[in-house]
């Protein structure tokens, strides 16, 4: 397990953690969730043994983050959200260089390129692939040194649909070997798909955590979502606008709203019924706490 | 895992063009041109004069004057078109029964300088002066053999007439031995520019967080970029030594001659490439960019080869520049590279100069190591 207990970390007043805690169960995939500047990315270079915490204390698989940091640091791995990688290198010369640094054995070696598919790209210069290559080797070196876990910050931005969902399939495969997973993103729906638990982090402190199954059942109410096409003339106060285009109301105040909206000439793209989905629950818990 | 991240660090820069450009071949270039362009000002002793003879006299004398003057290397005989002075010896010139001689008419180029004039006029009056004595010479000796001789013995040579020589704590470098060791140094303080891309790129792209994430210590990061370009800097050295030895002679112009010690040779470019790889590394973890790397880096390098002595030697500055001079790296470099090729210098002779520059190198990366730990612990 991964307990996080109080931590804080401060950049001069600002408070980047503010008496954070969060527990990780060993072999979850975890989702990490926040807006911009949340706090995310420096929950993840502190657990990563990068950042020091100015208070609080980190536990990681039962090694102390204060007096274990090597330790922690041999049995974790970051796949950052820029491409850590030489891309004046081959791909093979830069699996070979962060093989060689972190010790890793042949076999990790060559499980590495087997799960990101790069046995037919090795001896391309790195700069030279497409973002989805690009991505794989990305996590390719994340995975050398067969981590008990892995911090994934972000690792699908900027490409394709397609390498996308093989890069999601390729972590959701790491579940299968025991590996812990803590997964940040911007895209509710990947979170989704392969996350069991979630953290919503708001102004370095948790909002919410739950499994995912949870968040989603406990939201199954009578709520509503109109997804409707923006007009700027037209006053939302009365409504419970979530973001720009989706209107919350209840089975009782739908027929008012629709009323109000063709009323005002207001386009209705979609109605969903039931159960909200992740990133409306997301914009919800960070509404409430930013507040 | 040092191998690795020295191997990784040597394929980087080998791989930069750019950077080889800069750091081989623009050091080699400026070698042998202002080794050459500057030949005749380092000289101490070519005074050089492009010089037409009109002779409309065609007499025993003005032959003679024509030979003597066709004899001394500060005179090359050229056509009246290319010349800068024109000398015209009309006709009744060697004439030796006129009571009045006719004078030599000379005709100078408007571009040339008074004092270069004057040297002129102190050189043909030496040979005219060593031409008259001649006639008396052999005047008197229809008179009186002793006179004669006692006249004939006179020399006006400057050889004979006073003798020169130049004190030892001012020598003054030819030269090649002037650009050799300012280009090196100057060339060597360019590893900015690979540095700088490279560390900033790591950087940037969070590779040195990951490095760091993967227990590789700050010291390790920072000791395997030393160690390629260490390398890089000695081979730069050797190669711009042979410029000067092999290259340089070619354009007519006086070949470096090391005249010191090997070995402190060794020492000194050691400790320049500490010195240099120092200050290189702290304007590359402390830059955002590596355009504001390379800028810093240029600016940095031109104000520290203007004090030091790169763009105008300090043998020529004024006593105050000279002693401002004394706070620039690379003046200490190049003073150490001027004892060894001018003084014979050995390694005591360098020790001073070596010590501070490896003084400066390791303090360098000591606050280097400083700001990468603290960016990394911020993120940035």
């Amino acid at each position: 397990m991964i307990k996080i207990s109080n931590i804080q970390k401060n950049y001069g007043d600002l408070k980047a953690l503010d008496n954070l805690s969060i527990e990780i169960k060993k072999g979850s995939i975890f989702g990490l969730l926040g807006v911009n500047g949340a706090g995310k990315s420096t929950l993840l270079s502190i657990l990563n043994g990068l950042t020091s915490i100015d208070g609080g204390e980190i536990e990681v698989f039962g090694f102390d983050m204060k007096k274990d940091k090597k330790k922690i640091k041999e049995i974790s791995s970051i796949v950052p959200q820029n491409l850590a990688f030489y891309e004046k290198l081959s791909v093979k010369e830069n699996l070979d260089f962060f093989a060689n640094i972190q010790n890793a054995t042949k076999e990790n070696y060559q499980r590495a390129i087997e799960i990101n598919d790069l046995s037919k790209i090795l001896n391309q210069e790195a700069g030279t692939l497409s973002g989805g290559q690009k991505r794989r080797l990305n996590i390719a070196i994340g995975i050398l040194n067969n981590p008990q876990i892995i911090y994934f910050d972000e690792p699908t931005v900027g490409i394709d649909p397609k390498s996308r969902n093989e890069i999601l399939d390729s972590i959701k495969s790491y579940k299968d070997l025991g590996i812990t997973v803590i997964y940040t993103s911007h895209y509710m729906n990947e979170i989704e798909k392969i996350c069991d638990e979630v953290a919503i982090i708001s102004n370095g402190k948790l909002v919410e955590q739950d499994s995912l199954e949870n968040l989603l059942s406990n939201r199954a109410s009578d709520k509503i979502y109109v997804e409707i096409i923006y007009d700027s003339n037209f006053d939302y106060s009365d409504f419970n606008l979530l973001d720009s285009s989706t209107i919350e109301t209840t089975k009782s105040e739908l027929a008012k709203l629709l009323h109000e909206l063709d009323a005002n000439n207001i386009d209705i793209k979609q109605i969903k019924y039931g159960a909200s989905n992740l990133e409306k629950h997301f914009l919800e818990a960070t509404k409430v706490q930013n507040v | 895992m040092f191998r690795a991240m020295v191997k990784k660090e040597f394929l980087l820069v080998f791989r930069d063009l750019h950077a080889l450009m800069a750091l081989f071949v623009m050091p080699a270039i400026f070698i042998l041109i202002m080794s050459v362009a500057m030949r005749d000002i380092f000289s101490q002793d070519s005074v050089h004069f492009d010089v037409a003879i009109v002779d409309l006299d065609k007499s025993a004398i003005s032959k003679k004057l024509t030979t003597v003057i066709d004899n001394d290397k500060s005179f090359t005989i050229v056509s009246v078109e290319e010349a800068e002075f024109v000398m015209e010896m009309p006709k009744g010139y060697g004439n030796e029964e006129s009571s009045k001689n006719q004078k030599i008419e000379i005709e100078v180029a408007g571009s040339l300088k008074s004092d270069a004039i004057e040297l002129f006029k102190v050189k043909l009056l030496k040979h005219i002066v060593d031409l008259k004595l001649d006639i008396i010479t052999e005047r008197l000796s229809e008179f009186s053999d002793e006179a004669a001789s006692a006249v004939g013995s006179v020399s006006l040579s400057s050889k004979d007439l006073f003798s020169i020589s130049y004190n030892e704590g001012e020598d003054v470098p030819n030269s090649t031995q002037q650009s050799v060791p300012t280009w090196i140094v100057f060339g060597m303080f360019f590893m900015i520019i690979p540095m700088s891309t490279i560390y900033i790129n790591e950087r940037k792209q969070n590779t040195l967080a990951r490095l760091n994430s993967m227990n590789v210590s700050i010291f390790s990061m920072t000791l395997s970029k030393i160690v390629p370009y260490l390398f890089i800097a000695q081979i730069q050295v050797w190669i711009m030594i042979a410029v000067g030895m092999f290259v340089v002679p070619l354009f007519n112009t006086p070949a470096l001659e090391i005249n010191g010690s090997v070995v402190a040779l060794t020492l000194l470019s050691f400790s320049l490439s500490i010195s240099a790889i120092g200050l290189s590394t702290l304007i590359a973890v402390s830059a955002n960019s590596s355009e504001q790397a390379t800028t810093i880096g240029g600016i940095s390098n031109i104000l520290l080869g203007s004090i030091g002595g790169v763009m105008v030697p300090k043998f020529i500055m004024p006593e105050s520049m000279q002693q401002l001079a004394d706070i620039s790296p690379m003046s200490w470099g190049l003073d150490g590279f001027l004892d060894i090729f001018l003084k014979g210098g050995d390694t005591l002779m360098v020790l001073n100069e070596s010590l501070m520059l490896l003084l400066f190198g390791i303090i360098a990366l000591g606050i280097s190591m400083l700001i990468l730990h603290a960016r990394i612990e911020k993120g940035l």
